[in-house]
């Protein structure tokens, strides 16, 4: 995987946040300010407009932390300052090697989340991305690590940030605004637990295009 | 104390602290000690005034209606609220935010009123709400003039780590309290929540105590800019006088 698959990976995260923009504010709507779709969106959108003037010779590396700083100067707010570490982590784990594994893919997922968990002081279990961005990088770390193929990795990964989102509804949020809501946040799936699922399957397809 | 007043508490309590989930009369019995037949006595009475309410399939009980009833009396009769009313409706419109007014309880800061920012986005109704004190604009402002014992006791635990820039020691948070003195306003920089900023200024009574705080809240950056964030800090230290004021609160901030 190179420079290339990381552009496909942020252009298909663009499409499908998109695609998913109404929804997000909806759930957003029942725990937050339901502004999570638009500003997702606009983000991403955003980031999507900046990939087309960059050109190919940066590393994934570096790309990604640019891209990170991209997006948090696009949006405001919690997801702006959470994509943008989260992507910077990632980047920052890739290094400046122009060609990435599996392995260090995993080790970009895990930069993604301690940069996440750093900045949010979130745990697994409060209601936020970490529960599904937490389970896809420890997915991935073990699928690759028992030896599956990347294609049978990111289907695990993606299953695994699915799956972890999907908890969210049940979980009574310890962190964000929604935090104070209490008990009455319990039963609304995690606006950003999900937006963070998709970004995963996003990654997952681009991978799978073949764009390495 | 009278028993079966302290027991109806008890149980009403539980019953808010198990929601969503309803509970039923074993269970409420096991968790609170009483016997089953007390616990199905009290739960009749209740839930003839309207307290307590059973679910129609599983005999399970809840909350009734009439507890939100009892609430709005206590929102109602609340005279911070009550004057703060028109004050906050001002500092919306002027400041173009929303505003938010607290009174510290415990180790929190509850939300008695909240006005929308006036804009046509959806936003969802923070009252009754409870903010930690240490990490929000609104219980700054109410910590930096509240008695030093209570000061005291509530910073003696541990200051929960809710974002990267939450002040957890109590050093740092005496140090920011000292600059909330200073400059007669609380500003919170995604020390509860990442992503959002806040200013509040304190609000006294006519004994010259410490009632509660008023602030607007707003994504970190529409705050980031100095000068405007400046001339909020005075539209809020505004607004809080004039509810101290008519409060009967002969100074603000009020004299140490």
């Amino acid at each position: 995987m190179n420079s290339r698959t990381v552009r496909a990976w942020l252009r298909l995260a663009a499409v499908s946040i998109q695609e998913q923009r109404d929804y997000l504010t909806q759930l957003d709507a029942a725990i937050g300010d339901a502004d999570h779709g638009s500003n997702m969106s606009r983000g991403f959108t955003a980031l999507k407009t900046w990939l087309d003037t960059r050109d190919d010779d940066v590393a994934p590396g570096p790309l990604l932390m640019a891209a990170g700083v991209t997006l948090a100067a696009a949006i405001g707010g919690a997801s702006g300052a959470l994509w943008g570490t989260a992507l910077r982590g990632a980047g920052a784990a890739l290094g400046e090697d122009a060609e990435f594994d599996g392995l260090q893919l995993a080790a970009a997922l895990e930069g993604a989340l301690d940069a996440v968990v750093q900045l949010g002081a979130a745990a697994a279990g409060d209601k936020t991305m970490v529960d599904a961005l937490g389970p896809a990088a420890q997915a991935l770390r073990e699928q690759i690590g028992n030896g599956a193929g990347l294609a049978a990795a990111l289907r695990a990964t993606r299953q695994a940030g699915e799956d972890g989102m999907k908890a969210t509804a049940l979980m009574q949020a310890r962190k964000g605004r929604a935090s104070y809501l209490g008990e009455r946040s319990i039963g609304h799936q995690d606006p950003g637990a999900t937006s963070t699922s998709l970004i995963i399957s996003a990654l997952e397809e681009a991978v799978n295009s073949g764009c390495d | 104390m009278i028993q079966s007043v302290d027991r109806a508490s008890r149980i009403l309590k539980a019953l808010s602290a198990g929601a969503p989930e309803r509970l039923g009369v074993s269970e409420l019995s096991e968790r609170l000690g009483f016997a089953k037949g007390t616990v199905h006595g009290l739960l009749r009475t209740l839930q003839a005034h309207g307290l307590v309410e059973q679910h129609r399939e599983t005999g399970k009980y809840q909350l009734g209606a009439g507890v939100l009833e009892l609430s709005a009396g206590y929102l109602d009769n609340n005279e911070l609220r009550t004057r703060a009313l028109a004050w906050s409706e001002l500092l919306a419109v002027r400041s173009g935010e929303s505003v938010r007014v607290g009174v510290p309880n415990g180790r929190g800061i509850v939300i008695i009123h909240h006005v929308f920012r006036p804009d046509a986005s959806l936003q969802i109704l923070e009252v009754g709400a409870v903010l930690p004190l240490h990490a929000t604009a609104l219980g700054k402002a109410a910590l930096a003039y509240m008695p030093s014992e209570v000061v005291d006791e509530i910073l003696s635990g541990e200051l929960p780590r809710l974002t990267a820039h939450t002040r957890v020691t109590r050093e740092a948070l005496m140090d920011d309290l000292e600059g909330v003195r200073e400059r007669r306003y609380a500003l919170e920089s995604e020390e509860a929540v990442i992503g959002d900023s806040a200013i509040a200024a304190p609000i006294f009574e006519r004994r010259g105590g410490l009632v509660g705080a008023i602030g607007i809240a707003a994504p970190q950056e529409r705050l980031a800019d100095g000068e405007r964030q400046s001339s909020l800090a005075d539209s809020v230290i505004e607004v809080a006088r004039s509810i101290s004021r008519d409060l009967g609160a002969p100074t603000w901030p009020a004299v140490g």
